[in-house]
């Protein structure tokens, strides 16, 4: 093939290309019409609604009428509401902190076994336990009676029969106790730490770097805009959780582990969705604090 | 092995903290595969064994009894059950299967548009309008969309009357039936992105080549495109099957006819009839239930529950085994931009 025949040949071919894409433009926006929908009715439109909703009396049947922060008021003045409130700020921030950075390490780590050892320990890692499956398994193990949690504490360690879920002190910590222990690599950082190429690491060392310092310098700043992400998919996650604490304590002893989003459902089962509504908004509210403060804290990126 | 010296290898203080490091990761595994281990040890114990003390480490006489019960539950307990198991278990087939077929299509068609059709401004505002409700806590539109799944179009509890008369206008009722927990979910944010970091790897040259071929922007998507993806196919179904699988908020807000309740729910009644809820155990839940002395009874006890655990395990299980040569493969992700 000639230098010549490859210069002349893509003129032609890039009018039509250039053609083509003029004359089906609007064909394209057919692949994205159904998911605008989508997106704007469940995802776009309830969200914003919600505000409006919260302001009114929202009553199951007969006439909506506007009532202005009325709803607020009433969950002012309700003293479950900054109990729930606590709770959630509590298990939030105590789960970010004792669950959010050991999948980093392991990750890192796992990338220093041999790649078959790592190919076996992954996907042993990634076998999926069903969530709900697994608050049986929580309950089970918590068990004041039989459990195995007791077992531990009162045959193996000597220590006075315990009261965990029961406790209205420690529930919270024994509820995030199961992320701790049960630790493991995360997806993404496994797959962000494979784009890192050998060459970076093999450098740092003929500059002299050890294990500390590689890690520091190359693993961590590779990952950090999956690290970013991830940690704000925590903190919007663990603020509105429901699941694990709803299946393991129903929010007992009397509401000590009830969260915003669970009292929001009670409030729901009532009949009051106005106030339901209300509450959501200020519970949005306080999580779109902490995402604000969040973005200043990871503004200066340096990859960038 | 990038971490750790090329040269040097043999030094003492190199290989002890090596083999600590096998020793955090052989922990990690192992803790992971224990609670598969105690479900399904305690799962073929009789009743009493499974609440004995000290637990035992493996059944003395391993039995299936549990097993057994737990598929007939509601015939033991009509209290506890109104369904048989098995019409759960179908149920949340149909959500979770249902979802996938709606969803993925959905999102990987506008992920991939996003990608490689739609340039410039527009490319740019779609993406945000896409992933900009996955940087929002979703809670605040959950009564919101629970009220849409009544009267769509209206986020409202009674759907307004039209202007000048008492007749309200028509909406449209998914509530309460399996469309209610499908159609919610038709497009999924977190899904959109890793399709789109998936495609955004795929060069543009491949594509531009089909175009001079001649080929309808659908079809290169359907021949060229779609066979190269398989692994973000395979990664976000298995996904959204084990999102779907175990969605357990939404349907407890939606759904509320036990015959069309996914196994999540039969699970949250089951164990709320066992008084497995914090403290109780279920010998002292006898009183509260009549259903229940029936089963503690007939043998079953957390062996039980344990098998309903694993029977709600069992399908992401399988899942997993398809799905789990492609995991690494088809996440392509490098945070939201």
């Amino acid at each position: 093939m000639s230098v010549g025949t490859d210069v002349i040949e893509p003129k032609p071919a890039a009018q039509t290309v250039e053609g083509g894409r003029t004359r089906k433009r609007w064909l394209n926006w057919l692949f994205v019409i159904p998911a605008i929908l989508f997106q704007f009715f469940w995802g776009w439109y309830p969200m914003v609604i919600a505000i409006f909703l919260s302001l009114t009396n929202a009553p199951i049947r007969g006439a909506i009428t506007f009532r202005g922060i009325e709803n607020y008021v009433r969950l002012a003045s309700d003293p479950l509401v900054p109990m729930a409130f606590r709770v959630t700020l509590i298990y939030g921030i105590l789960s970010i902190i004792l669950t959010f950075i050991i999948p980093i390490i392991t990750a890192i780590l796992l990338m220093e076994m041999p790649p078959k050892t790592m190919r076996v320990m992954m996907i042993l890692w990634f076998l999926p336990l069903s969530g709900i499956a697994s608050t049986l398994f929580w309950q089970y193990l918590y068990n004041e009676k039989f459990g195995i949690f007791q077992y531990i504490a009162t045959a193996v360690l000597g220590l006075p029969p315990q009261t965990f879920l029961s406790s209205e002190r420690f529930v919270l910590f024994w509820l995030i106790v199961p992320g701790i222990i049960m630790y493991g690599p995360g997806l993404y950082y496994i797959a962000g730490l494979q784009g890192i190429p050998k060459s970076y690491y093999e450098a740092a060392e003929v500059e002299g770097a050890g294990f500390w310092r590689k890690i520091w310098t190359i693993s961590l700043p590779r990952l950090r805009p999956i690290i970013s992400m991830t940690l704000l998919f925590s903190i919007i996650g663990s603020l509105q959780e429901f699941t694990f604490p709803d299946l393991m304590t129903r929010g007992g002893p009397n509401g000590a582990s009830r969260t915003v989003v669970m009292y929001m459902f009670t409030l729901l089962n009532n009949g009051r969705i106005g106030d339901s509504t209300a509450l959501a908004v200020m519970l949005f509210a306080l999580i779109m604090v902490f995402v604000l403060v969040f973005r200043l804290a990871f503004k200066s990126d340096p990859d960038v | 092995m990038s971490l750790f010296p090329t040269v040097g290898r043999k030094q003492v203080k190199v290989r002890i903290s090596w083999w600590l490091v096998v020793a955090f990761l052989v922990f990690g595994v192992f803790m992971h595969l224990v609670p598969f281990y105690i479900m399904i040890s305690t799962s073929i114990k009789p009743a009493t064994e499974a609440m004995a003390m000290p637990p035992t480490l493996w059944p003395k006489e391993p039995t299936f009894a549990a097993w057994g019960l737990v598929l007939k539950l509601s015939d033991i307990a009509k209290s506890v059950l109104s369904q048989p198991l098995s019409k759960y278990f179908l149920n949340s087939m149909i959500m979770t299967f249902g979802t996938m077929i709606l969803s993925i299509p959905v999102t990987s068609l506008a992920a991939y548009a996003v990608s490689k059709l739609i340039k410039g401004r527009a490319s740019k505002n779609l993406f945000i309008f896409f992933i900009g409700t996955l940087m929002l806590p979703g809670i605040v539109s959950l009564i919101p969309s629970f009220l849409l799944t009544r009267n769509f179009p209206f986020p409202l509890p009674v759907a307004p009357n039209i202007p000048g008369t008492d007749v309200p206008f028509p909406t449209l009722r998914i509530w309460n039936t399996y469309w209610a927990v499908i159609i919610p979910a038709g497009f999924s944010a977190s899904n959109f992105l890793l399709f789109k970091g998936y495609f955004d790897g795929i060069p543009d040259s491949i594509i531009n080549a089909a175009r001079v071929d001649g080929g309808s922007e659908f079809n290169i998507f359907r021949r060229i495109i779609l066979p190269m993806s398989i692994p973000v196919y395979a990664v976000v179904s298995y996904f959204t099957f084990g999102a779907t699988w175990d969605s357990y908020l939404w349907p407890l807000v939606v759904i509320q006819d036990s015959a069309i309740a996914p196994l999540t729910l039969a699970i949250r009644r089951i164990s709320d009839a066992f008084g497995a809820a914090g403290t109780t155990n279920p010998l002292t839940a006898v009183g509260a239930s009549a259903g229940i002395s029936e089963l503690v009874s007939q043998g079953l006890s957390w062996n039980g529950l344990m098998v309903l655990g694993l029977l709600q395990a069992i399908p992401t299980f399988i899942f997993f085994i398809i799905a789990r040569e492609y995991l690494l493969k088809g996440v392509k992700i490098q945070g939201l931009k």
